[in-house]
């Protein structure tokens, strides 16, 4: 009778819901699992003889390198602005997130750009100075190219993470150390690093995870990795079968690093949305001291933020007026409508999800936020795979569907933008989750509660109540989602309908074909819009 | 016998010990329980179990005719007709007074929502401060207004869990002769929760004493409270029982 009653009173919409929407995400991830382990062919056989080992090597060389940097310049930012004061500190605070607003495709072509035979650098040396220099010092398109891209254009995640949780966490152990007169090389290594190992951890994670995913930098550099290799052995050699095989062993990286992770910061957890911080008191530096400190700073932000932007505003400056035709209007409109479609239906979801969660014990409200955040950590490619998958076979399921509605029995949900759509929703879903939960967590259940005492329901009490006061946060989850949407590549290059281009596949198509000019249009608009949402993140939510 | 607490036991998930045990109470129509008990005792646990916030593992709660909890019935909370006046009140931050009052009367007339806030403001007499938003009184007024929008929607009873611990000690004594006669003023019956035995002794017509979870011992101010002071001295609520005998 007990599991009866207990039925009753938990299967109500919001169970219901949550249930479906945890199994869309875990689908796709199973139908890799499940074709990972079938009968190899001769393709595969001769992948993973020949090619898996340098797949490996370069994937890994490329997340030691970049997360070492990362980590160093990550962590150095966070410390130095943190605890001195020192000329314009204030805007560094943000001004060292606006890199995150360049995808590092976009910043790996346009550096290509910047440093190549035709390029700015080179070209202003030959006619100015008349010095012809050695292209192989110039030459960026190679591992160490693509490892500076990356810890540019990605070193943020370390810097904001560390910086609020020094500011949050740390105040009285440095505070301490200072009075105890410890130097500052050795705070920073001695205290600093150590103890905010949690933070730099879940920093550098979020970074490996963006180098996995990523497919722009390498491809362009010609650097080989699995999601090189994905792209090619799908669509270069037709094998879908050994696309699954390379996708599921990407993924059982991805979850030994998950595992790393875990172990590697213990018991904390981190999101990255940021929560309001008392800040620690900042030292005033003086003489030497400040300009080393300011130039540092300055450094890194002219050339991962200014350098690249300044290049790209030039290059618009030659084409805006080819650009400025219905093409760009087109691309703008589908960019923004995929994403805001996508958006949309990932707030809902993490909005159903999350509120479940929260409301309810027991098991499926303790492992469900787990699921559900799953696909950020999974490189888009390695989930196109499994999108793909699983609709090809439910479209082979509604064959006999489609004959009886009079329809030619072909692949239609495979083909249709609908996949796209639902590839995105799994891969972003974690990040509007994140924020609308710490939106939750900060009310709590108090108001819902004495709404219900009112009498309303739990969805009336979530529309009249928790909605209103979690507006911030379901926003924020709006614009994090839709800004990621709007940059995404490697998903969209798989599973675009034929003929259907955004922004960033023009951008990144022109920039492949050597029509560098071309690509800087569209390739601003993305880090412009980005560059707001940042900066709305910082200034407004924040204060919230 | 308005209200049937019969074998009610739970505890949390994850918790080793039950939270409550085998707790037994019958209430009368109109009759004011305090329970008393010290911090982590399980009191807002019963208020919750009572309010349909928690399900409890065994046991059976009627309220009136209506089952509201056994082996094989669940009544969601707000379907019980049950009010709650929590601890730190949780007024709704984006509704003023009114609306915040009104909030439980969506099914009434828009004439009676009208007459019925007026009514119980004046029942705690904050006519005056109608359209402020709850961050715009004092912890006193939030307390009032917290119980004129319980008591709105005319419960059959009425829960508070610390109604007082957000006030200081001046305002405490005044609001609890006031909650008395408002609450005999309109015969709502209700269950409040402290660790203050001077509130209990004050407010209630009968105090249930709970201690980790079991009723140590049940009965009205004077035969708790007596001048029996073995008595008091077995009970050891808090030192302050026995220090004021
Ligand atoms: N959500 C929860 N999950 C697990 N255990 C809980 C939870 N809430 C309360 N408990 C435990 O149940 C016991 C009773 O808690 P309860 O809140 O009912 O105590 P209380 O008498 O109201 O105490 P206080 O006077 O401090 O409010 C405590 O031991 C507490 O730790
Ligand atoms: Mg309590």
């Amino acid at each position: 009778m007990k599991w009866y009653r207990s039925l009753k009173t938990t299967m109500n919409g919001w169970t219901i819901l949550s249930i479906l929407i945890v199994s869309f995400v875990i689908l796709p991830n199973l139908s890799i699992l499940v074709q990972f382990f079938s009968e190899p062919n001769e393709n595969w056989l001769h992948i993973r003889e020949y090619m898996l080992q340098s797949y490996i090597q370069n994937t890994l060389i490329l997340i030691v390198f970049v997360g070492f940097f990362t980590l160093m310049i990550g962590t150095s930012l966070a410390w130095i602005i943190s605890a001195y004061d020192f000329p314009m500190r204030k805007f560094f605070q943000w001004g060292l997130i606006l890199p995150l607003a360049i995808p590092p495709y976009i910043g790996a072509y346009t550096y290509h750009g910047i440093l190549n035979y035709t390029g700015t650098i080179q070209t202003t040396l030959r006619n100015q100075f008349d010095v012809t220099v050695n292209q192989d010092y110039f030459n960026i398109m190679n591992m160490p190219g693509a490892i500076f891209i990356f810890t540019l254009f990605l070193f943020p995640y370390v810097f904001t993470i560390t910086k609020a949780y020094l500011a949050r966490q740390s105040t009285g152990l440095i505070e301490n150390a200072r009075i105890l007169g410890s130097s500052s090389w050795r705070i920073y290594f001695q205290v600093v690093l150590p103890i905010s190992r949690a933070a730099i951890v879940a920093g550098v994670s979020l970074v490996i995870l963006e180098v996995l995913n990523d497919y722009g930098v390498v491809k362009y550099y010609g650097i080989q990795t699995f999601t090189t290799a994905i792209f090619q052995t799908w669509f270069g050699m037709g094998d879908l079968q050994s696309a699954v095989k390379l996708s599921g062993t990407l993924m059982i990286i991805v979850v030994g690093l998950l595992i790393l992770e875990r172990v590697m910061r213990g018991r904390k957890r981190f999101s990255f949305t940021t929560t309001k911080v008392k800040l620690l008191q900042p030292v005033q530096l003086k003489g030497r001291q400040k300009w080393l400190a300011f130039s540092y700073c300055m450094f890194i932000f002219l050339i991962a933020f200014i350098i690249p932007i300044i290049q790209l505003l030039q290059w618009a400056f030659y084409t805006y007026e080819q650009f400025f035709a219905t093409e760009f209007l087109g691309l703008i409109i589908n960019s923004v409508s995929v994403a805001f479609i996508a958006s949309t239906i990932i707030v809902v979801m993490a909005i159903i999800i999350s509120n479940f969660a929260r409301l309810n014990r027991g098991m499926l409200a303790k492992t469900f936020p787990k699921v559900t955040i799953i696909g950020y950590s999974i490189p888009g490619a390695v989930i196109a795979v499994g999108v793909v998958t699983l609709f090809t076979s439910v479209d082979r399921q509604l064959f006999g569907f489609y004959e009886w509605l009079g329809l030619e029995p072909t692949l239609i949900m495979s083909t249709s933008i609908f996949m796209l759509v639902f590839a995105y929703v799994i891969r972003y879903l974690a990040v509007a989750y994140n924020s609308i939960e710490s939106g939750f967590d900060r009310i709590g259940t108090n108001f819902t509660e004495a709404s219900r005492m009112l009498g309303m329901s739990v969805t009336k009490s979530f529309f009249k109540v928790d909605m209103k006061l979690i507006r911030g946060a379901i926003f924020g989850g709006f614009i994090l989602a839709f800004i990621d949407i709007m940059k995404e590549l490697p998903l969209t290059l798989i599973l675009r309908p034929f003929n259907f281009d955004t922004l960033a596949t023009k951008a990144f198509q022109y920039a492949s074909d050597e029509m560098i000019h071309q690509a800087a249009i569209p390739s601003i608009f993305i880090v412009v819009v980005s560059g707001i949402a940042i900066y709305v993140f910082h200034h407004v939510l924040e204060k919230e | 016998m308005f209200i049937h607490i019969r074998n009610l036991a739970f505890n949390y998930q994850g918790a080793d010990e039950q939270t409550i045990k085998d707790f037994n109470l019958t209430i009368d129509q109109g009759e004011i329980i305090s329970i008393l008990g010290e911090s982590g005792s399980g009191k807002s646990t019963i208020l919750r179990l009572i309010a349909g916030l928690e399900m409890p593992t065994s046991g059976n709660i009627m309220v009136g005719d209506h089952c509201m909890c056994s082996n094989s019935t669940f009544t969601q909370p707000e379907k019980r007709g049950v009010g709650m006046v929590f601890q730190d009140y949780a007024l709704f931050p984006h509704m003023t007074v009114e609306e915040n009052i009104k909030f439980g009367l969506q099914k009434w007339s828009r004439k009676e929502k009208k007459q019925r806030v007026l009514e119980v403001l004046e029942l705690v007499n904050l006519q005056d401060y109608r359209k402020r938003y709850p961050f715009e009184l004092s912890g006193g007024q939030q307390q009032r207004v917290a119980l004129a929008r319980a008591l709105a929607p005319k419960p059959k009873l009425l829960l508070f869990d610390e109604p007082f611990s957000n006030l200081d000690a001046d305002l405490q004594i005044r609001i609890r002769e006031e909650l008395r006669r408002i609450l005999k003023s309109t015969g709502v019956t209700s269950i409040f929760v402290t660790h203050d035995q001077d509130d209990s002794q004050a407010l209630a017509d009968r105090i249930v004493v709970l201690r980790s979870g079991e009723i140590a011992d049940l009965g009205t101010p004077n035969e708790i409270f007596g001048t029996d002071c073995s008595f008091s001295e077995r009970l050891a609520v808090k030192p302050r029982v026995l220090s004021r005998v």
